[in-house]
């Protein structure tokens, strides 16, 4: 989706309209009575040679999202499809030989070092384990190519016979890079490779991981939650919010114009090192809400100081409000919904539903809020409640860029 | 020491030559070696440095919060310039318009050496601390409410007692209940006809201490959360309930040990903010370790650059960020990738952190140094004044360095 018309050649991996949803079970029969929506509808292309950086905060998907693009778990729907001889075919329906293919194309390297690497395997059989496994080599070749490989991510023959807690750090990092490389693949999927490590080390990583792209025409998918590193990395940047794409684009044009105003929040919440000691840092209101019960409309409204009133205010925006009100919620008895927009909450006092009802027009709540509001009607212990009904905002292009938000984008990058 | 310190009053902890070392079995792990800084009234000292270059045991050590055995304490101090009358603090809220009067007498202790009894006092009273990971720091079996209240259970006993209307003349199983220190009858005795009224005013008063320091930071409905347990809480909003924690009893000195590493950029602005806003208020000083450099320059007063057990450069903000004369903390901002460096062309710094065991007279960054000359293999440098406020321990020739 994000593919430029001058983007020469094909996509080596497309990632269509793929949704991971988990299921919620409960009860002794263990039902499912829900889905986390971890992943709810992205799509992008990956490009041979290039990085497509994925960032977000915690909890929008973006791990689930590496590991469906991985194959290590099949997506609910959508589908992720690899260029096989210049033709795209889903990965979920290959047949068994033509998966290990893509397997061995498509590699992998996670976050947490000490948790990737067997502690009990030498370095010599956690790198050396996929060329065995793919009979590319053996005997003493197989020593050979296993030093060249450590050579390459800049550790030596020395290490070989070295259990994975005898490194530092940076060091496994490097070993699970060099295993990644051993198989010779043409993506690799970077799962916050480095944001437990020291700079001076990142910077060391993140140098090598260039150095390998251009020497080998690699295609990265980058995840992290750490902007600046993915600007310095990333030639198009996904940006996600509770499991869809809030913004997609070049990352320059992105840094230089955010058309999202997550993304502009993302932005401004970690000053560059450059912008200096006066540079005043805005945090984000509020927490990500569930992904099981996503929000209506925009699902960034919630927390968004734009928030207009067709943003897709709902039933759920005044539950959660009276949460954070005491008093208010513990007389709250129940909520009886005729839709997503439109409800009856039922109080056990009088006092507590005419209280809402006032407060549901006072300054207490956003003033978009109050806009969008069709009714507030009072009948004893009784509120009706009825929103105006919002379709869901889907990713649209304005000027060869992809963004999910209603708001123009010269307003979201005036300053508040 | 380094410092020119010509107001005496003016720290509130000195460090002194502070080492700690670790034994194990392939020798001694010189993990703080010989480190000297003060810490100002009312400012942010930053503690910069990457993993394993002793910050957070320099940060814990002001608590005695150190593992000993295996840890040793091979010589220092911290002297605690500490405010005494300490029935006075508490009033302090009542007294406005009365900061600093002349009833505060400094009495200067030295932190290490204090019994356990006397710490007990000092930990969470006038020095608290914030922790890196709060899903791992806040008790999971413990209501918010108990563990908020805890604190001033120990700290604010006279305090609680005077809220609930009960002042000196209280029965001693309510004294003794109102600061945790119950006897073997106590919990029959509070019980009694007698007490359970007293109790339940007692129980009320720490109920709205705890909600107001819950509410000083933020939290919405106070109330709710306190009947809550950690694992229901969102990761900013347990950060939120340690803040509460270790500003309850106004302290002087607020050590925070990366309290926004395992935090949302999102989050982690909004918690800034917090800490800033109340240290603001209070005049709190906060030593605010950590290895994120951006964070550093944006919030700090001052900032101590620590690298292998040692400080290698200690100044402003402005002159460690503008004018670095170190080739570590040079290295450390080139490291950084910003918008204008050119993909894969990051300056790393080449190698390794030296390991810590009996490490030898010579400069410890030599060996990653690219100005490292042969007097730099024999010697160690010690800290020395560039300016009055900036201290670089480096035999290089410093503008020649940062001139490049």
């Amino acid at each position: 989706m994000i593919s430029k018309k001058d983007n020469v050649g094909q996509p080596i991996l497309s990632i269509s309209d793929v949704a991971k949803h988990y299921p919620i079970r409960e009860g002794a029969l263990q039902r499912v009575v829900g889905h986390v929506r971890a992943v709810d509808g992205v799509s992008f292309d990956i490009f041979p040679g290039k990085t497509v950086g994925l960032v977000g905060e915690s909890g929008c998907g973006k791990s689930t999202l590496g590991k469906v693009v991985a194959g290590l778990t099949d997506p609910t729907s959508g589908s992720v499809r690899y260029n096989f001889n210049t033709q795209l075919v889903s990965i979920s329906s290959l047949e068994k030989n033509k998966f290990k293919n893509f397997r061995r194309n498509c590699q992998m390297v996670f976050q947490d070092s000490f948790a990737s690497l067997n502690p009990r395997h030498l370095v010599f059989d956690i790198v050396g384990r996929p060329l065995k496994v793919y009979k590319e080599v053996s005997g003493y070749d197989l020593v050979e190519k296993v030093v060249s490989l450590l050579n390459q991510v800049g550790l030596g023959r020395e290490h070989l016979y070295r259990y994975p807690h005898q490194f530092s750090g940076g060091q496994r990092q490097r070993i699970s890079i060099a295993r990644a490389l051993a198989l010779n693949p043409e993506i690799i999927i970077l799962d916050e490779p480095t944001s437990a490590l020291d700079v001076s080390v990142q910077a060391q990583i993140l140098n090598l991981l260039n150095e390998l792209q251009k020497a080998r025409n690699l295609a990265y998918l980058f995840v992290t939650h750490d902007l600046s590193v993915v600007r310095h990395m990333a030639d198009s940047l996904v940006v996600m919010y509770l499991g869809k794409i809030a913004e997609a684009g070049e990352t320059q044009a992105i840094f230089a114009k955010p058309y999202h105003p997550y993304t502009k929040a993302l932005m401004d919440a970690k000053p560059s090192f450059d912008e200096g000691q006066n540079s005043k840092a805005k945090g984000l209101e509020g927490v990500v809400p569930d992904p099981a019960r996503p929000p209506q409309g925009c699902r960034f409204h919630t927390r968004c100081s734009l928030a207009t009133d067709k943003c897709g205010w709902e039933v759920d925006d005044v539950v959660r409000w009276l949460e954070d009100t005491p008093g208010m919620f513990e007389s709250l008895t129940a909520v009886e919904r005729k839709s997503e927009f439109s409800a009856v909450l039922s109080f056990s006092d009088e006092s507590s539903a005419a209280n809402l009802k006032q407060e549901m027009r006072s300054e207490k709540l956003p003033a978009s809020m109050r806009k969008a509001l069709n009714k507030v009607n009072i009948n004893e212990k009784n509120v009706q409640i009825e929103f105006e009904p919002v379709e869901e905002i889907l990713l649209r292009e304005k000027d060869g860029r992809h963004a999910a938000c209603i708001i123009e984008p010269k307003k979201v990058n005036q300053e508040a | 020491m380094m410092l020119d310190t010509s107001d005496q009053k003016n720290f509130v902890a000195k460090v002194d030559d502070l080492k700690v070392y670790f034994n194990s079995k392939r020798g001694t792990v010189h993990a703080v070696d010989g480190i000297s800084f003060d810490v100002y009234k009312g400012e942010t000292l930053g503690l910069v440095g990457e993993t394993g270059c002793g910050k957070s045991v320099t940060g814990r050590s002001f608590l005695q919060l150190l593992p000993i055995p295996p840890g040793v304490l091979a010589g220092g101090s911290i002297t605690y310039n500490q405010q005494t009358n300490s029935s006075q603090r508490i009033e302090t809220g009542s007294k406005p318009g009365f900061p600093n009067s002349r009833n505060f007498e400094f009495k200067k202790v030295d932190l290490l050496t204090l019994t356990g009894e006397e710490i007990r006092k000092i930990r969470g009273d006038s020095i608290a601390m914030i922790f890196q990971d709060p899903g791992k720091s806040l008790n999971p079996t413990l209501t918010i409410g108990a563990q908020l209240s805890e604190v001033f259970l120990q700290h604010r006993t006279e305090e609680i007692l005077e809220m609930a209307g009960l002042g000196s003349e209280a029965p001693g199983a309510i004294r003794r209940f109102a600061s945790q220190r119950n006897r073997i009858f106590d919990k029959w005795l509070v019980n009694l006809s007698g007490n359970r009224l007293t109790k339940s005013r007692v129980e009320k008063a720490v109920a709205d201490l705890v909600a107001k320091a819950l509410s000083d930071t933020q939290v919405p409905n106070p109330v709710k959360l306190m009947d809550r347990y950690p694992h229901e809480l969102s990761g900013g909003m347990k950060q939120r309930v340690m803040i509460a924690q270790a500003l309850a009893c106004n302290p002087d000195i607020l050590i925070a040990d990366e309290p926004t590493t395992a935090l949302d950029v999102t989050v982690e602005a909004r918690i800034l903010d917090l800490i800033q806003d109340l240290q603001q208020r209070r005049q709190t000083s906060v030593v605010y370790i950590s290895h994120d450099l951006s964070l550093v320059r944006r919030i700090c007063d001052r900032v101590a650059v620590m690298y292998a057990g040692r400080i290698v450069e200690i100044g402003t903000n402005n002159e460690i960020f503008k004018n670095p004369r170190h080739p570590y903390t040079i290295g450390l901002m080139k490291a950084l990738p910003s918008a204008d460096t050119a993909r894969g062309e990051l300056l790393a710094i080449p190698g390794n952190v030296p390991e810590l065991i009996n490490p030898p007279q010579m400069c410890r960054f030599s060996s990653r140094c690219a100005f490292a000359t042969d007097k730099c293999k024999n010697q160690d440098p010690q800290l020395e004044k560039v300016t009055n406020s900036h201290s670089v321990a480096c035999f290089a020739d410093v503008a020649e360095i940062s001139g490049k």
